[in-house]
């Protein structure tokens, strides 16, 4: 369309476009931020959910007993005023008199045992259970507004655990019937945090308003309308019509693109995800394959422009090239250990010494950041490994996994936004993971043993011991961090934190 | 007649039936539906638990077995992913989409019969070269492509229409423009095809001896006949519209069938997506059956049976 026409046809187009347009945009004249999710909102109740999106919405409908300020990374009470350790197996939790539930009940003691005691009943099949079960063996009403947890075992992240895993039921919540109702808070939610439930439809949108009665900081804004909408380039053609406020999880390139708009800010922070290839060093896959020599684990890690990756492919500033089998900010991931610099002349080398002059064939599968995953097959290819590139759904590769077919791939871990190597140690380094292809029993040993003790220089020594030990046999190439990109209207003002998990709560107008 | 209905009723659930059998191996194959449950970052116990929770640990033949006994007592099951039975999430879902699927039709009769009728009575001229270029353009932009820049057109720079969503009539007027869009091309040369064919025919000339001409000769002679070949088409294009509306009701969020679809197969969600292959299935054959009919009735010549 030439300007002539464009601007002949304009005046009248925008004619019709009041006549008939869309309603009020986005923002802060209805008090509204609308933000947009490109997965699902099926079930509000975190205690039956996992994902990173229901992660974002509890923080806003349900509060727990402590809470981690994301800066510090110290544990800061909540629903409890305090907490102390009777002994190494018991611990009394004193609660605020002046919390009420969304329906206006006031929170007892009643309703955190009833919470806890339900999370760990084999029946509840909560998706908390297998984490908090590990340590807790009961919580006992001790008085209106004190409960006492008692433990089946020293466990560090107790308190960490309370202040991110388990949002408060009300007493008798899942047993309204005659058989416990595993859906009784997937849609109707009752919790206690800034904002409550003023609808919501699965699958398509969720509506909340600001709690007033919230026991801590009120929110600034008054409602908070979160849309499912699958496209991302529907997200972002809402985002520039002033349909939305807020996308998340946004690409890189579409990020800075649709930033530099004057009306929408890009703005890109720190994420606890990381992204590594795990190798299979102990020869499980393959019994004696050029993975189960060190100078070829070695070599991959040479292979490999962590830094360039990380600034082209993942980037907004945020990102970086790691060199630990963790986040570094994360408690534990200590940063002292042996690198592996950029060096491909040095990789060739290895590989030479480890009688693979000519390198040789491998499948490294991979299930999400195609360019990235295509950028670290061509640094491998470049020091003569022929790679055969096995792009796959996350199921199907958790399948071949499962089944001891993949000899090598690229992983990522979230953490669910705790800062402490224990989130990411265990699942990969157990003797029941099927992610755990070192074979190295003493990192398994030395995980178990942090997990173990409350000790938490004895921890810190431990993941010394593990993330040392990593390194040096490179039995993970670290790969990134992530950066996590955000597209936000530039009349609201939405603060960044470090552990990545944003705080729609905290959010307010310019 | 009644014996045609009957034998193709028949083929239609062998069909469907085959169709979801060959679905369900194959999701079953390529998926794991405890893991798109449980997220990325789920811990393996949890996944486990997910796995008992839906008895997704029992063998495949077991499971197509219940759940196809399930549907023949008229119990389609619950949802893996949405945890909540499926009759109630495609009853809640199906007026949406046919909502979408009419309105596109309505696009496709109001864009390709005038069309296709104007490029006939103009062989060869300017019209015609506009219609078949019209034609080809359709059929070679990919739905997504023509709805995404049909947001950017009419909802951001001009912001006429909303982006997405399916709340009032407005938002129903992009997604139908580019669904019936793509049932142009099929219609319009047809509608012109049959049109030439019919204005060249002896009753026709007949017709033109005894006086008749223009709207009349065209309205009360041509037309009921180079429709017939439309009728049967657009019939089949009704089923294309129910079911073939994924991506068009996922670029713009609509709450329909298609978009319930997409997230059951992106999240293996087994009984979701066998159900909707089912309905699909079945509507397909149905389209035919209607069109068979439809036909028959329009043509005294036709006689099915």
């Amino acid at each position: 369309m030439t300007a002539r026409y464009h601007h002949a046809l304009g005046p009248a187009v925008l004619a019709a476009g009041l006549a008939f347009g869309p309603g009020a945009a986005a923002g802060p004249d209805d008090d509204t931020l609308r933000a947009a999710m490109a997965g699902e909102i099926l079930n509000l109740d975190y205690l039956y959910t996992t994902r990173r999106e229901y992660i974002i919405l509890a923080k806003m409908t349900d509060a727990r007993l402590f809470t981690m300020n994301p800066e510090t990374q110290e544990v800061e009470p909540s629903v409890a005023l305090s907490y102390e350790f009777v002994d190494d197996m018991t611990i009394d939790v004193e609660l605020r008199d002046d919390v009420q539930f969304h329906d206006g009940t006031p929170l007892t003691a009643a309703d955190v045992a009833y919470t806890y005691n339900w999370i760990i009943d084999e029946g509840s099949e909560s998706h908390a259970q297998s984490l908090i079960s590990r340590w807790l063996d009961r919580a006992e009403v001790t008085g209106d507004h004190s409960v006492r947890f008692h433990l089946r075992a020293i466990n560090p992240l107790i308190i960490r655990d309370m202040a991110q895993r388990v949002p408060l039921r009300k007493d008798g919540t899942y047993h309204q019937g005659e058989a416990p109702d595993f859906d009784a808070m997937a849609t109707d939610l009752v919790g206690v945090g800034p904002y409550r439930v003023a609808s919501f439809t699965p699958g398509v949108e969720l509506v909340l308003e600001r709690f007033d009665d919230y026991f801590g900081t009120p929110s600034e804004i008054g409602n908070i309308v979160v849309r499912n909408i699958p496209d991302m380039g529907t997200q972002q053609a809402e985002i520039m019509a002033g349909g939305i406020n807020w996308m998340f999880n946004v690409p890189l390139d579409v990020a800075q693109n649709v930033g530099m708009r004057p009306d929408i800010d890009h703005l890109a922070g720190p994420d606890l995800r990381v992204s590594f290839i795990v190798l299979d060093a102990a020869g499980i896959v393959e019994e004696d394959g050029p993975l189960t020599d060190l100078r070829v684990r070695r070599a991959m890690n040479h292979a490999i422009n962590r830094d360039e990756i990380a600034e082209f492919l993942m980037g907004g500033g945020a990102s970086e090239g790691i060199h630990t089998a963790c986040h570094p900010v994360q408690f534990g991931c200590l940063q002292d250990v042996m690198r592996y610099e950029y060096d491909p002349e040095r990789a060739r080398d290895l590989l030479a010494e480890a009688g693979y002059p000519d390198g040789f064939d491998l499948d490294l599968w991979a299930y999400r950041e195609r360019p990235k995953a295509e950028a670290v097959m061509s640094d491998l290819e470049a020091i003569g490994i022929n790679i055969n590139l096995r792009y796959v759904q996350l199921e199907t590769l958790n399948q071949a996994r499962a089944a001891q077919e993949i000899p090598a791939y690229i992983g990522t871990w979230g953490s669910s936004g705790v800062a402490d190597t224990a989130l990411i140690a265990r699942v990969h380094f157990s003797d029941t993971s099927d992610r755990h292809l070192s074979g190295d029993a003493e990192v398994v040993e030395w995980v178990m043993n942090a997990e173990e003790t409350a000790d938490q220089d004895a921890r810190e020594e431990y993941y010394r011991n593990v993330i040392t030990r990593i390194a040096e046999e490179a039995y993970w190439v670290p790969l990134v961090s992530y950066s996590a990109n955000y597209l936000v209207t530039s009349d609201l003002e939405f603060p960044l934190d470090n552990d990545g998990v944003p705080r729609l709560q905290n959010a307010r107008w310019r | 007649m009644l014996n045609y209905i009957a034998q193709r009723a028949a083929l239609a659930i062998a069909v469907a039936i085959t169709v979801s059998l060959a679905a369900f191996v194959l999701l079953n194959i390529a998926t794991d539906p405890a893991y798109a449950i449980a997220g990325e970052d789920a811990d393996p116990e949890v996944v486990e638990q997910i796995r008992q929770r839906f008895g997704l640990d029992r063998p495949v033949w077991v499971r197509y077995g219940e759940w196809l006994l399930g549907v023949l007592r008229g119990d389609f099951g619950v949802s893996y992913y949405w945890n909540r039975p499926v009759a109630s999430l495609v009853a809640e879902r199906v007026g949406t989409t046919l909502t979408l699927a009419f309105s596109a039709l309505f696009v496709t009769i109001a864009i390709a019969i005038p069309l296709g009728a104007m490029a006939a009575l103009n062989r060869n001229t300017w019209i015609d070269r506009f219609a078949l270029w019209v034609a080809v353009s359709a059929q070679a932009i990919p739905n997504f492509w023509l709805g995404l820049i049909l947001i950017i057109l009419l909802a951001v720079i001009y912001p006429i229409f909303p982006v997405s969503g399916d709340q009032t009539w407005r938002h129903f007027v992009l997604p139908a423009f580019v669904l019936g869009a793509s049932s142009v091309p099929p219609v319009m040369r047809l509608m012109r095809t049959g049109l030439i064919e019919v204005m060249g025919s002896d009753y026709i000339r007949t017709a033109r001896s005894k006086g008749f001409r223009g709207r009349t000769l065209l309205t009360r002679h041509a037309l009921r006949n180079a429709l017939l070949p439309v009728v049967s088409v657009l019939a089949v294009q009704l089923g294309h519209k129910v079911g073939g509306s994924v991506i068009t009701e996922s670029v713009f969020a609509i709450n329909g069938l298609g978009r319930l679809a997409l997230q059951s197969i992106l999240g293996a969600d087994i009984p979701t997506v066998q159900i909707l292959i089912f309905i699909f299935a079945l509507v397909f054959v149905a389209m035919n059956l209607l069109a068979d009919i439809l036909n028959a009735a329009l043509d005294p010549r036709i006689r099915i049976g």
